[in-house]
């Protein structure tokens, strides 16, 4: 199972960040290569791996970047809000150096605080192991 | 002005309680008026949707008697308007 072990500076400060990158689906990007179209770079970002959110959330300016369409509404309760409608997108996040990769549906959110634009949810957490260890600042994730 | 997947979740609502009898818990792709198929996973049912729609807005969601909404227990999620 690939994993990423990361020691933070502050892991009490910082939180469990990750640098990943976002792609548009594998599927799609084939599609784009037969019909000999433009492939979207990908968008290189910090997520956090919140395990109090239910599912992954990507601020809704990196599925425009990718020029993604939306394949679902979701509603969603925040501290702030309740049922509130956001977009859902088909997306695939890589951490490539090690070969770490999962595809699935991201919420379009406005995300705020701590220079992250996504979080890594407990739906794609339900495909992983996290370990975290704070008093060495370190933690493991690994996706089947 | 209609946003994105409105006319997706007309139909999804339209047809729901069929859609409940028959494929209860399965997900249900609907591009525009037409309800394509429903498939046994999310998964499955968004590559059918990209082979044929590519990257056009098309929607999958579950069949579900209650909506299962995302819940998110930090305030990393800005005021939503």
């Amino acid at each position: 199972m690939p994993s990423v072990t990361i020691n933070s500076p502050d892991l009490h400060k910082e939180g469990p960040v990750l640098e990943v990158h976002f792609l548009i689906p594998l599927e799609l990007e084939k599609k784009y290569k037969e019909e000999g179209k433009e492939v979207p770079v990908p968008v290189i970002v910090k997520a956090l791996i919140d395990t109090g959110a239910s599912n992954c959330v990507v601020k809704k300016e990196i599925p425009e970047q990718l020029k993604l369409e939306p394949t679902g509404i979701i509603k969603i309760n925040t501290p702030s809000s309740k049922e509130h409608e956001c977009y859902q997108y088909f997306m695939r996040m890589l951490i490539p150096a090690h070969g770490l990769t999962y595809q699935g549906p991201f919420i379009g959110a406005p995300l705020d605080g701590q220079e992250i634009s996504g979080l890594v949810g407990r739906d794609l957490l339900k495909h992983s192991i996290l370990i975290y260890i704070g008093y060495m600042n370190q933690f493991t994730l690994s996706i089947a | 002005m209609e946003k994105k997947l409105d006319t997706e979740i007309k139909i999804y609502e339209e047809n729901k309680q069929n859609l409940l009898k028959s494929d209860r818990g399965k997900f249900v792709l609907i591009k525009g008026n037409l309800i394509i198929g429903t498939y046994d996973t999310y998964d499955d049912a968004v590559k059918v949707g990209i082979d044929k729609f590519g990257n056009k807005p098309f929607l999958v969601k579950q069949i579900l008697e209650v909506e299962i909404t995302g819940n998110f227990t930090s305030n990393l999620i800005a005021c939503l308007p």
